[in-house]
């Protein structure tokens, strides 16, 4: 029976350990959490490389990143429990709009400086938002898209594919509505199917061997992030059709399994660099942490550009 | 009074010790805000984990009352997300005018009726065709997953803000107030239903032995339909709060909660073959894994090593639950 009850006490035990291990006195004079909507999107990894980096340098910062692993609940929750402990600084990453709008304006309610990184939220309730235009990303590569059909048939005509990221988040509505700001002057363009894979490779591939099936004719395919249109080549390669279509993305990494170093191996025609705006973000953030007299600005716009074989080739 | 309590402790008091021994640690070890102030203990953090926890604590009342009599439901994740997404193609699509009342009310009646219509056919085919329900309400999972997915065309459906019906349902039932004392009287009620009610005794008998509580001439069916109409019906209701605090209906929302909810009322001490358990051990168990999330999460460790201590628990508990029922066969 005593073995039983104690027993009981696991739970318990288990957090001691775990919390006994993290809990030390702090040395640190602000803490600043990170809330990431998903680790495992190699931009989203990315960025969180150039966060720690970036506020290592900063030896009085304590930084915590928490994944939601793109759930939406779980972000609130985690957030929820960041407002509890007063951080000087919270940096959010959204994983949507509509979910995240409610729980930021808690924290703004709770006097901690918020910064929004690229995604937006419904009501403006965040210190300062650093966005990317993907509205004109999405035009750069309805652009290049339009020159390279004119390229192969001599007049801007032909199938294109799209794969769609998660649906209602602005990047995925606006990279969609840009390039087809562009496209829909042009009769002859056609976009025969889209398919959304939330921003996965894995979910891509498998959308793109349907598609593949059901369309004899592709000339090319639009995935609105890298890892989607990787995904995509991936599965026209296993039918040995990755020849017929050009596959464009945006995210444009640096990095050896980057879309740039892709660019360069040929297996992407072009992507569009989408900024990492940690650099934005932890400038800003420092400012907001040490000089009580700054006021940034409510929006700041991170300019992108086009990366093709031939500016690839200059590109780290 | 004294020897009834130590006796209920003695034989059920394991999540309790548990639960406990959280809450001290937790005050414990808990960091400091940068004002001071001991954060676990604060009534800002403890009701956020009552109303993180009220969607997997309703669904773990009802799925208490299946497990009880034996069964299992799958369904109630994918249920959850049916009903999330109903209620917001009610309020903005379906039926994006008229007054708040009638829209709000038609939204979650419908939602509700949709919950309780699954449970019912999970039910029935259990019941009357006795399909083994894990294999039934997998099929109801899959296919209820597919069909929300279908409705939405795989698209969430945003909720609006502010004096908008959609906005004010978001505000009503995402509020602290109002999804805390909805589970606890839930709770409550679930508990009173079990202990004092022919149904909770008819349904720990059929649990404990099917064929002897034919036999003995107990309405064998219709209690355990309602156990699954009943867990479809506050899987829907779960699905509201989810809708209200996600801020939108989303199909692919609530995967893996039925296994959230089955760990709670495991922990709580309920036997998963059916025939015993408590309702108040499936909201100590639902606190329990609540604040263990939530003593981790101030203490800002990794989320991937909440999920590694939550199997950990689960496993010590069906492993303290077989042990017990092996060598005293009275708990």
């Amino acid at each position: 029976m005593i073995s039983r009850k104690w027993f009981g006490a696991l739970p318990a035990l288990l957090c001691l350990a775990v919390a006994g291990c993290t809990s030390q006195p702090s040395p640190y004079k602000y803490t600043v959490v990170f809330s990431q909507c998903n680790n495992s999107e190699p931009y989203r990894a990315a960025q969180n490389n150039a966060m720690k980096k970036l506020w290592s340098e900063q030896p009085d910062v304590h930084l915590v990143v928490m994944d939601a692993q793109q759930d939406s609940v779980r972000q609130i929750a985690q957030i929820e429990t960041a407002i509890r402990m007063k951080p000087q600084l919270l940096i959010v990453a959204p994983n949507e709009r509509a979910p995240l709008t409610e729980v930021m304006k808690q924290a703004v309610e709770a006097s901690i400086p918020v910064i929004c990184m690229e995604r937006d939220i419904v009501e403006p309730n965040y210190t300062s938002w650093i966005r990317v235009d993907n509205r004109a990303i999405g035009r750069m590569i309805g652009q290049f898209v339009v020159e390279a059909l004119t390229k192969k048939y001599g007049e801007p005509r032909g199938n294109i594919v799209e794969i769609a990221g998660l649906k209602g988040v602005e990047a995925e509505t606006n990279r969609k509505l840009g390039a087809h700001d562009i496209w829909d002057t042009y009769p002859k363009i056609k976009v025969v199917t889209e398919s959304v894979a939330n921003w996965s490779q894995s979910l891509a591939k498998d959308r793109m061997t349907e598609i593949l099936s059901a369309v004899p004719q592709i000339d090319v395919v639009f995935g609105r992030s890298d890892p989607m249109a990787i995904g995509a080549y991936l599965a026209a390669r296993e039918r040995g059709r990755e020849n017929e279509m050009i596959f464009v993305g945006i995210d444009g990494l640096s990095g050896p399994s980057g879309g740039i170093s892709q660019v360069k191996e040929g297996l992407l025609a072009a992507t569009c660099v989408y900024p990492l705006c940690v650099d934005k973000a932890v400038e800003i953030g420092s400012q907001i942490l040490r000089d009580p007299g700054f006021k940034p600005d409510k929006i700041y716009t991170i300019s992108s550009r086009l990366i093709t074989p031939e500016s690839a080739a200059n590109s780290p | 009074m004294n020897t009834t309590f130590w006796k209920y402790l003695r034989h059920h008091g394991q999540p309790f010790i548990g639960l406990l021994l959280i809450l001290i640690l937790g005050t414990v070890l808990s960091p400091h805000a940068t004002d001071g102030t001991i954060v676990f203990l604060s009534p800002g953090n403890l009701t956020d984990v009552l109303l993180q926890q009220s969607e997997i604590g309703i669904i773990a009342l009802a799925m208490t009352f299946v497990i009880i009599g034996a069964g299992i439901d799958l369904s109630v994740g994918s249920v959850l997300a049916l009903s999330a997404c109903v209620s917001a193609l009610f309020m903005m699509v379906w039926n994006p005018h008229g007054p708040l009342v009638v829209q709000v009310g038609l939204a979650i009646g419908a939602a509700l009726a949709g919950g309780a219509l699954i449970g019912a056919l999970n039910g029935l085919v259990i019941t009357r065709i006795h399909l083994q329900p894990f294999v039934m309400t997998l099929a109801t999972m899959i296919g209820v997953r597919g069909f929300t997915k279908w409705l939405t065309g795989n698209v969430n459906v945003d909720l609006a803000f502010g004096a908008n019906p959609s906005g004010r349902f978001a505000e009503l039932f995402s509020s602290k107030p109002f999804a805390i004392s909805l589970w606890i009287g839930l709770a409550i009620i679930a508990h009173l239903i079990l202990t004092r009610t022919v149904y909770g005794r008819y349904l720990r008998a059929i649990g404990e032995n099917e064929r002897a509580a034919a036999y003995t001439g107990l309405p064998v069916a219709g209690v355990r339909l309602a156990a699954y109409v009943g867990c479809g019906a506050l899987a829907a209701l779960a699905g509201l709060i989810h809708a209200a605090r996600s801020h939108q209906g989303n199909p692919n929302d609530g995967v893996g909660y039925e296994l959230d909810a089955i760990a709670a009322v495991v922990i709580g001490g309920t036997a998963l073959a059916g025939g015993r358990g408590s309702i108040i051990g499936t909201v100590t168990g639902t606190l329990v894994l609540g604040l263990l999330t939530n003593v981790l999460r101030l203490h800002m460790v990794d989320s991937n090593l909440e999920l590694m201590i939550k199997a950990v628990i689960i496993i010590a508990a069906v492993w303290l639950q077989r042990r017990s029922t092996g060598v005293h066969g009275d708990l």
